[in-house]
C-alpha cells in the first residue's frame, strides 16, 4: 500500500462534496445549476485522466433513464411541464457525474481507508466492507462454478432459479465465517489501534474548498433561484 | 519465551454432541519442531483452532479445562496480542485472504500487529524474498494457483513473526520441491530464531531429520499422546510409475494450447487419453495443471481442438459436455450441490451415468470403504477437510462421466484413506472404462497405482518414461 501519486482531490473531500451538493440537488429546482454541476464534474473527470471512452459509455447507459424521466414529466407533469422535465432529466446526469468524480477517480480501498482516517469511519466496518468487496469478485466466479458443478451432476440451474442464489448465499456465508476467523488469527482486533502504511494526505485547503463549494451551491440554489 | 499449555480440556461442537477431546492435557515444548498426525476427521484442525484461541469464540463449547498462554486463557486475549505469540495457517488457503493482492494481504496482517509503518514494506520484501515469491508481490490473489496461494498464506503467517507457528496442512497443494524448501525454512526458524513449530500433515515424507516431537490424535480416547519418532522411519517410499500407456482411446486433443492472464501455459500439444487407465498429471505449482482441466472441461478458452469419439467437442453444448467430462475440483466445497452428505450421494445416484453398476450395495460398500458411514447426516461444510475430499470423490465416481479429471483428490488424506480412495478410483476407472487424469503432489502410495505419468513443464506435456 504505497503512497499513490494520484491527481486530484482527497477521497474524503470528494465524498463530502458529493453528499453536500447531492443532497441539495434534491431540493433545488434549477436546470442551470444542474448543468453547471455536470460541466464542472466532467471537467474534473477529464483533468483526472479518466478515459473518455469510459465516460461516453457511462453517459450513454444513463440516457434512457434521463429521457425516461424527462418524457414522463412532459406527458404526465402538472404546472410548468417543460421546466420540470428538464430539471429531472438533467438531474439524472448531475447525480451520475457527481458520483463519478468519486468512484471513477479513486479505488474502493482508497475511499474506505480515507474515510476511516479523516471521517472516523470504524475500521471494523472499513475492513469488513473491503473484505466483502474482494469476496464479490470470487462470488462472480462461484456463480459460474456452481452452475457447472450442478451440470456435472445432472442438474441444471438457470439464472432465474432461486436454488442457484440459495447456493451462493450458503457459500458466501461459509466464506465470511472462514474469513472472520482468518482475520482474527491475523491479529485484526475490533476497536484497537493499528498502524498504517497507507498515506492519504489531506491539506486544509481542501476542506475549505469543499465547504466553499457546498455554501456556494446553497447560496446559488436557494437565494438566486436560476431557471 | 511463551508457554502454551492445555490442561484437562474437554471440548465439543455442541452440547448434545460427543466431545472431540476429553480431559486433554497437552504441552508444547518451547522452541521445538512438532508434527501432528491422525486420521481424517479425528480433530486435528479443531486442536489447532483451540490452541490459536479461535474456539470457542467461533464455535463449540469448552466444558472443562483451560488453554493457557503464559498463564492467561488464550481465547480471552485480544487478537493482535494473541497473534504476536501464536499464528495459525488454515487448511484452505483461498479462504483466508481479506485483501486483493499479495502485498496488501501481508501489509494488512503486519498493520494489525502494529508494526512501525516504515518497517512494514521492509518486512514484506524480506518475507517474499525468503520464500522466493518476489515476483508475486503485486499479483491478485484470486488469479494465483492453489499451490501458489498456499505459499502466500504460509508467508503471511511467518511474516507475523509469532513465537508459536501452527500450520494446518501447509503443503497439501505444494509441489515436492517447494515442500522441501519450505520445510528447510521452517527448521531454520526453529533453530535460529527459537520459534515453536507445530505442523499437521498426512504426508510424512521429509520430516525424519526435522521433528523433535511427534503427536497422534487418539480418536478412541479423545487424547493427543506423543508417540515414538520411530513412526517417521516407516514412511512409505515412492515407487516408480509403471509406464503402461494404452493406445485405445475415445478422447484426444490436437494442437491444444492455452494461456492464463497472458502467460502461455501450454504450447500446441496433442495427446490421446487412454481408456480404463489412470494417468498422473504432475508439474510444479502454477505450471497450469488445473488450467488444463479447465480447458478440457470447456471452462476456459483454448486454441486447438478436443475430440470425443472423433467428434469435435467445440460443437457440443456445455450442458452435454458436463456429462462427458467430469472434474473433481481442488476445492471440495466447490463441488457440493446439497447440504448434507447423504443428499449429495443420492443426487449422484439419481443421475448416475452407470446406474446399473452403482447399485445400492456397491454404494454402501464404497461409503464404508471411505469411512463415511457415520457422517452421512452431517452438513457438508462441517465435515473435516479429508471427509469432504472423500465425499466429493465418491459423488463424482458415482456420476462416472467417461472422462474424469481429478484435481488433487488426495490432498489432506491420511495414509489409509489415501489408499482406499486410490483403490476406489482405480477400480471404478477400470470397471467402467473411464479415461482419467489425476493431479497429486503426494506421490508415495500413488505412483505405483497409476498407469502413466504426464509432466507439465516448460509449457509442454511430456510422457515420463519409467526409470
Amino acid at each position: 500500500m504505497r503512497k499513490t501519486a494520484r491527481k486530484g482531490l482527497n477521497a474524503t473531500i470528494l465524498t463530502v462534496i458529493m453528499l453536500g451538493v447531492g443532497l441539495q440537488i434534491a431540493f433545488s429546482r434549477s436546470v442551470t445549476l444542474n448543468i453547471i454541476v455536470m460541466l464542472i464534474c466532467l471537467a474534473y473527470l477529464l483533468y483526472c485522466r479518466v478515459a473518455p471512452q469510459k465516460l461516453i459509455i457511462m453517459l450513454l447507459i444513463a440516457l434512457p433513464l434521463a429521457v425516461g424521466s424527462w418524457w414522463s414529466f412532459i406527458m404526465f407533469g402538472v404546472g410548468d411541464r417543460w421546466h420540470s422535465a428538464w430539471i429531472y432529466g438533467s438531474r439524472v446526469y448531475a447525480y451520475l457525474l457527481l458520483g463519478a468524480i468519486l468512484t471513477l477517480t479513486v479505488q474502493v480501498k482508497e475511499i474506505l481507508i480515507s474515510l476511516s482516517l479523516h471521517a472516523k469511519l470504524s475500521e471494523t466496518f472499513v475492513y469488513g466492507l473491503l473484505a466483502s468487496f474482494n469476496l464479490l469478485q470470487r462470488i462472480r466466479q462461484q456463480f459460474k462454478l456452481i452452475q457447472y458443478s450442478a451440470q456435472m451432476r445432472g442438474k441444471n440451474y438457470r439464472p432465474w432459479q432461486p436454488a442457484l442464489y440459495l447456493r451462493i448465499i450458503i457459500v458466501a456465508l461459509h466464506w465470511s465465517e472462514d474469513l472472520a476467523e482468518a482475520m482474527s488469527s491475523q491479529g485484526f482486533s475490533e476497536g484497537y489501534p493499528r498502524t498504517r502504511t497507507f498515506e492519504d494526505p489531506l491539506p486544509h485547503w481542501q476542506w475549505g474548498l469543499a465547504l466553499g463549494i457546498i455554501i456556494l451551491y446553497f447560496w446559488a440554489a436557494f437565494f438566486i433561484h436560476p431557471w | 519465551m511463551v508457554r502454551l499449555a492445555v490442561s484437562n480440556l474437554t471440548f465439543s461442537y455442541g452440547a448434545s454432541r460427543s466431545p472431540i477431546f476429553d480431559r486433554l492435557n497437552f504441552d508444547l515444548v518451547q522452541g521445538s519442531f512438532n508434527l501432528l498426525i491422525g486420521p481424517s476427521g479425528s480433530g486435528k484442525s479443531t486442536l489447532f483452532k483451540l490452541l490459536a484461541g479461535l474456539y470457542p469464540e467461533y464455535g463449540g463449547i469448552i466444558t472443562t479445562g483451560t488453554i493457557q498462554l503464559n498463564n492467561q486463557e488464550v481465547s480471552t486475549l485480544v487478537p493482535y496480542e494473541r497473534a504476536r505469540h501464536i499464528a495459525l495457517l488454515f487448511q484452505n488457503p483461498s479462504r483466508q485472504f481479506a485483501m486483493r493482492t499479495v502485498e496488501e494481504q501481508l501489509t494488512f496482517a503486519l498493520e494489525n500487529l502494529q508494526l512501525a509503518p516504515q518497517s512494514i514494506p521492509e518486512v514484506v520484501t524480506a518475507t517474499l524474498r525468503r520464500f522466493n515469491l518476489e515476483s508475486f508481490r503485486q499479483q491478485q490473489l484470486l488469479a494465483l494457483s492453489g499451490g501458489e496461494q498456499q505459499r502466500i498464506a504460509l508467508a503471511t503467517t511467518i511474516a507475523m513473526g509469532s513465537d508459536i507457528i501452527l500450520l494446518d496442512e501447509p503443503f497439501a497443494n505444494v509441489d515436492q520441491a517447494g515442500r522441501q524448501k519450505l520445510l528447510t525454512i521452517l527448521k531454520e526458524l526453529q533453530v535460529k530464531y527459537g520459534k515453536t513449530i507445530f505442523i499437521c500433515d498426512h504426508d510424512l515424507t521429509g520430516y525424519q531429520q526435522l521433528v523433535d516431537h511427534l503427536y497422534e490424535v487418539d480418536a478412541a480416547h479423545k487424547k493427543v499422546p506423543e508417540i515414538s519418532l520411530q513412526r517417521l522411519t516407516t514412511v512409505k517410499k515412492e515407487l516408480p510409475v509403471q509406464n503402461r500407456l494404452d493406445k485405445i482411446s475415445i478422447f484426444n486433443w490436437q494442437k491444444l494450447s492455452f494461456k492464463s492472464s497472458s502467460r502461455v501455459l501450454l504450447k500446441p500439444h496433442s495427446f490421446q487419453l487412454p481408456k480404463s487407465q489412470v494417468g498422473l498429471l504432475s508439474g510444479a505449482n502454477g505450471s497450469g495443471k488445473s488450467t488444463l482441466f479447465a480447458a478440457l472441461s470447456h471452462q476456459l478458452k483454448y486454441q486447438g481442438a478436443v475430440y470425443y469419439k472423433s467428434k469435435a467437442s467445440e460443437r457440443i453444448r456445455l450442458k452435454r459436455w458436463a456429462q462427458i467430462v467430469g472434474v473433481v475440483f481442488q476445492n471440495s466445497t466447490d463441488q457440493f450441490i446439497k447440504l448434507e452428505a447423504r443428499a449429495e450421494i443420492n443426487l449422484s445416484r439419481q443421475n448416475s451415468l452407470h446406474p446399473l453398476y452403482w447399485t445400492d450395495a456397491r454404494i454402501t460398500a464404497a461409503i464404508k470403504q471411505l469411512q463415511l458411514t457415520n457422517i452421512l447426516d452431517h452438513v457438508n461444510y462441517q465435515l473435516s477437510g479429508g471427509q469432504q475430499k472423500k465425499l466429493q470423490v465418491l459423488s463424482m465416481l458415482i456420476m462416472a462421466q467417461p472422462i474424469l479429471l481429478f484435481d488433487e483428490p488426495l490432498a489432506g488424506l491420511d495414509a489409509i484413506s489415501l489408499k482406499n480412495v486410490m483403490q476406489l478410483i482405480k477400480k471404478t476407472v477400470t470397471d467402467l472404462e473411464i479415461s482419467s487424469l489425476l493431479i497429486s503432489h503426494q506421490r508415495a502410495g500413488v505412483t505405483e497405482l497409476v498407469d502413466y505419468e504426464l509432466l507439465l513443464a516448460n509449457q509442454t506435456l511430456t510422457l515420463e518414461e519409467a526409470k
